[in-house]
């Protein structure tokens, strides 16, 4: 589990400085104007962000860290839940003015004390007069102060107001905050940051004419989501770096839940990490799963309970198979050579990482441009083809193989090129093979190009001698050679040496790109089971609850309530009967001959055994069940009780569900 | 492909079912009431006291259910730590559940258990309990935001506070607010803070926005487990239970058997005139003039004074109601159903 802290960790802060990275570019834009707005008007930013909520958090936390650091002490993030009026607007942004103040310059407590204090009176004015107080305070300040050099440039230092879900907020509130704060600009330079989930449309619905010609708005696009889950899935997934990888059906059910669900990375990385636990909870043998060094400690000191473990899992067992039969009987009962073969084929399992995803890279290269993508857009797609078959099998490799064929020569020459980048930068010793290979590939094109200049030359001789002679019998042999020449369709040099590029890179994808499933040992470090995952992020209550209701065989196993198909057994429990017999109902359903349908149902199980003596107190008994289940079925949101007819419930649900 | 047309062709399907269910505004059922019933109506008490008596179905294998479920305990507590709140679903009560997870795992640690199906609960009465209980804080608040804010605080800076949060039913009546809810799901994204909670009805994930989803960090558990909502429906007002809300036959009888000869005849008169106009939906109720004529005539009041003071003591004892028309004229109603009017005027009759 420590194991298991510790990728977590290191995970989250590649993801962290990650995230920080790629708004930084964005930042830098927004900081820099900043500084420039001075005008009449209220300086304001709209910031497009996406309708992933949950992500912006982040972007706005480092946002107003990086104002704080360059521009100016007085931030306030302001949220919709916490401003349903203009009062508690005004003083959430007082609060947060002043606590930041008091951040910044860690004042004494006496300070800090009467700063809350203010909070109980907040006003425009006060917030002007402290505004008033505190810059002439860091006017007055000696310059050895931190505070005076920041703001060297400003006179004053404009105060940041950031509103982070612009939709959410109430328009009267918005307005008027934007109306009071356009009158007191003067003395107190406001800069307004509106963060949008949807549309820079939403400023001019959300803000009438008057409004918004008080502001002076400047627009600003953010990445997109896909965008960063790209990124996410290449730093993540796409490395030799951890040691923990995803199988294809976990990796598909993550993609789908991001782009059919949500579009949050935070939801992502969350999906990640459960995987993460997941893993080391379920599997035994994940302790392996770490950096080499400590791999090989702990093949060392596995205990006999662990080899018999690792002796279990499938792949071993077809590694075993595979072996001759001395090796055999060594494998599956010294524990000494096992652990020795183990660490063996952990090196192979990291080697075959390594070399896959540079292999990979590479072939991304080559099908990324290809017309129509046949391989997908996205270096993940072509990593779940990998992952899932293999892929030299598929059709789509076939035809992507055959587009790949086509490439005119400049285009070629390009990608070998990047092919050569990534296998060089690519820490695997594996490829220096491949390297020269490549690099002999390009030094014949360039040879080709020289040979083209020679060739032309032949072919314009040729050409010429068809002028010179005129004699009808060489002509006429001529013509017909040529004639042979262009049906045969001679391989030009060219045409030869792409062949062989690509069917070099065809053999390339046969060696390294075989699925993760085929390798010995990938147990431990692919985690690939989807359906644990899929029920716990993308629960679906309702259906849980419907074929408990209808089929109460698949939870509770006794042989009385099997039943097939549609029809459901009279020995169900009581609220499987009641919400049956609702099913059969329209939109209102009368107890009373609810009650009685159920009583017959119930009866038809007690009838034989029941006498006519107790059966009043019989009654009694199933009166009471048939209440409880109507509750129940009350409770669960299926009915509600009617007031359109005495003694009438109300169906909720349509249909058969 | 052959799967994605069966796909479409059963939406098309659901669609179809929805009109169905709700095109015609006349709905057929027949026009039978509990009133017709021979059995009287059970109130909560005897209801309760039958249903103990009744054998629970399927005992054997609701326990075995549950301890496939109780074997998910230790797990439970790894994921809370982890930072991910969990969230029970699926048919049955999940109290039992919740409760036994409490005394096995929760023992030694400090924990509040929210009973969202109690009908007083509100989300002030929970974050009052966390500040007075878990953090000593004698003091009023006054909004539950600045609650939040303080819990928030101290939890933040006192790293070592720890607290597990078992809420019963999140999606109750009182707790399915929007406010509360976000509250709910400030609380429980604090790392400090572990929340466990059960929710029944259908359409609970409604209640979340993408926003909420995010801060509650739920992990879903299915945990069907079939045994009886005991506790969740009791706070349940049934039709089929006796409500002591409404005027029933019993204390109708009660309150008529103490008064003079006299104001039974007005009550009389009133109940009859109502049962006649029954089938008259805009019937507005009797006039407080026509009735007075009414009376005078029936030798029932010599004053317009006493049958005003009557008519008081009506009020009081909620025999009656008074509503004023749109002519300003006050009408008289009485606000019992006509079965149970019915029932009275036959008693009544026997009676005399």
């Amino acid at each position: 589990q420590q194991v298991q802290e510790d990728l977590n960790k290191q995970l989250f802060d590649n993801l962290v400085s990650f995230l920080r990275r790629s708004h930084s570019e964005f930042q830098e834009k927004t900081t820099e104007w900043t500084c420039r707005m001075k005008s009449r008007e209220i300086p304001t930013a709209a910031l497009v962000l996406g309708v992933n909520v949950t992500d912006h958090d982040l972007t706005f936390r480092s946002l107003s860290e990086v104002l704080q650091n360059n521009i100016t002490p007085y931030i306030a993030l302001l949220e919709a839940k916490d401003c349903p009026g203009i009062k508690n607007l005004m003083q959430k942004l007082m609060g947060q003015l002043m606590n930041c103040y008091v951040d910044v310059d860690s004042l004494e407590d006496e300070d800090y004390v009467q700063v809350s204090q203010n909070r109980i009176r907040c006003s425009m004015t006060s917030l002007t007069n402290w505004y008033e107080t505190v810059t002439k305070k860091t006017d007055s300040e000696t310059p050895s102060k931190k505070r005076t050099s920041s703001s060297r440039d400003w006179q004053s230092p404009p105060v940041v107001v950031i509103f982070k879900d612009m939709e959410s907020f109430t328009t009267k509130v918005l307005q008027d905050f934007i109306v009071i704060s356009s009158q007191h600009i003067r003395e107190l330079p406001l800069v307004l940051i509106f963060g949008i989930a949807t549309s820079p449309m939403i400023i001019h619905s959300l803000l009438p004419h008057s409004v918004s010609s008080l502001l002076c708005i400047e627009l600003f696009q953010s990445l997109s989501c896909k965008e960063h889950l790209s990124t996410i899935i290449d730093k993540l997934l796409l490395t030799a770096q951890f040691p923990f990888k995803l199988g294809e059906k976990v990796l598909q059910v993550l993609i789908n839940i991001f782009l059919y669900h949500d579009l949050s990375v935070q939801n992502f990385i969350k999906g990640f990490q459960l995987c993460i636990v997941e893993h080391f909870y379920s599997q035994p043998l994940s302790v392996l799963c770490c950096q080499p060094v400590d791999a090989k400690k702990r093949v060392n000191s596995l205990s006999h309970d662990q080899c018999e473990n690792i002796r279990k899992l499938p792949s071993f067992r077809r590694y075993v198979e595979s072996q001759v039969s001395e090796k055999q009987i060594a494998l599956l009962t010294a524990d000494s050579f096992l652990k020795e073969i183990t660490q063996k084929l952990l090196e192979d399992l990291r080697v075959y990482h390594e070399n896959y995803v540079s292999v990979l890279r590479c072939l991304h290269v080559f099908t990324s441009s290809l017309p129509k993508y046949p391989l997908g857009k996205q270096i993940r797609e072509l990593h779940c083809a990998c992952l899932e078959n293999r892929v030299w099998e598929t059709e789509e490799y076939e035809s992507s193989l055959q587009l790949a064929r086509m490439l005119n020569k400049s285009d070629l020459v390009t990608m070998l090129q990047q092919c050569v980048e990534i296998f060089v930068s690519s820490s695997g010793n594996e490829f220096d093979k491949t390297v020269e290979k490549l690099k002999e590939f390009l030094t014949q094109f360039q040879k080709l190009e020289a040979e083209a200049f020679q060739e032309r030359d032949v072919s314009v001789s040729s050409q010429k001698e068809l002028q010179k002679k005129t004699d009808l019998y060489h002509l006429q042999k001529t013509l017909l050679e040529l004639k042979e020449s262009r049906r045969s369709k001679k391989l030009t040099k060219f045409e030869m040496l792409r062949f062989e590029v690509v069917d070099y890179i065809d053999s390339l994808v046969r060696n390294y790109l075989v699925p993760a499933d085929h390798k010995t040992l990938h147990e431990i470090a692919y985690f690939n089971t989807a359906s644990v995952l899929r029920g716990h992020l993308n629960a679906a209550p309702r259906i849980a609850l419907h074929t408990a209701l209808n089929n109460p065989y698949c939870y509770l196993k006794n042989q009385a309530l099997k039943s097939d198909g549609g029809r459901i057994s009279n020995k169900a429990p009581d609220i499987c009967i009641v919400y049956k017999l609702h099913l059969e109902c329209g939109r209102l359903i009368n107890l009373v001959d609810w009650l009685e349908a159920f009583s017959t149902v119930v009866m038809a199980v007690e009838g034989p055994n029941a006498d006519a003596a107790s059966s009043d107190q019989v009654d009694d008994i199933i009166h009471a069940r048939f209440i409880r289940a109507v509750s129940e079925l009350e409770l669960l949101g299926f009915i509600k009780p009617s007031k359109r007819k005495t003694d009438h419930v109300a169906r909720l649900t349509w249909g058969g569900c | 492909t052959l799967a994605k047309k069966i796909k479409e062709d059963k939406m098309s399907n659901l669609v179809e079912e929805y009109f169905e269910a709700h095109s015609s505004s006349k709905v057929l059922t027949s026009d039978r009431t509990l009133q017709k019933l021979r059995k009287r109506r059970l109130n909560q008490q005897t209801l309760h006291d039958i249903l103990k008596k009744a054998p629970l179905a399927y005992a054997a294998e609701i326990k075995e259910l549950n301890q496939q479920h109780e074997s998910l305990f230790s797990k439970w507590m790894l994921q809370l730590h982890l930072g991910f709140n969990i969230v029970l679903y699926g048919l049955g009560s999940k109290r039992d559940l919740l409760e036994r997870f409490r005394t096995s795992v929760l023992q030694d640690s400090v924990h509040l258990v929210v009973n969202g199906y109690f009908p007083s609960i509100t989300v002030r009465s929970i974050l009052n309990s966390i500040t007075e209980e878990v953090l000593d804080h004698i003091g009023t608040f006054r909004s539950p935001l600045d609650q939040l804010e303080f819990i928030i605080k101290r939890f933040k800076e006192d790293s070592s506070l720890e607290l597990y949060v078992l809420i019963h039913n999140l999606d109750s009546q009182m707790l399915r607010g929007e406010r509360s809810q976000q509250i709910l799901a400030q609380l429980s994204s604090l790392p400090s803070i572990y929340l466990i909670a059960s929710i029944d009805h259908i359409n609970a994930p409604l209640m979340w926005d993408q926003a909420k989803l995010s801060l509650y960090n739920w992990l879903w558990y299915e945990t069907t487990t079939f045994s009886p909502y005991v506790e969740e429906t009791s706070y349940e007002n049934s039709l089929l239970v006796q409500q002591s809300g409404s005027l029933a036959l019993s204390s109708l009888t009660h309150v008529l058997r103490s008064l003079t000869l006299n104001a039974r005849g007005i009550f009389r008169l009133l109940a009859q005139y109502q049962l006649e106009n029954k089938d008259n939906p805009s019937y507005p109720g009797l006039s407080f003039q026509d009735f007075y004529q009414q009376c005078r005539e029936a030798f029932l009041v010599n004053s317009d004074l006493t049958l005003r003071a009557q008519l008081t003591e009506f009020r009081d004892h909620k025999l009656i109601r008074t509503k004023r028309g749109a002519d300003g004229v006050e009408y008289l109603l009485i606000p019992v159903d006509d079965s149970t009017l019915t029932d009275f005027l036959e008693k009544e009759d026997e009676d005399v």
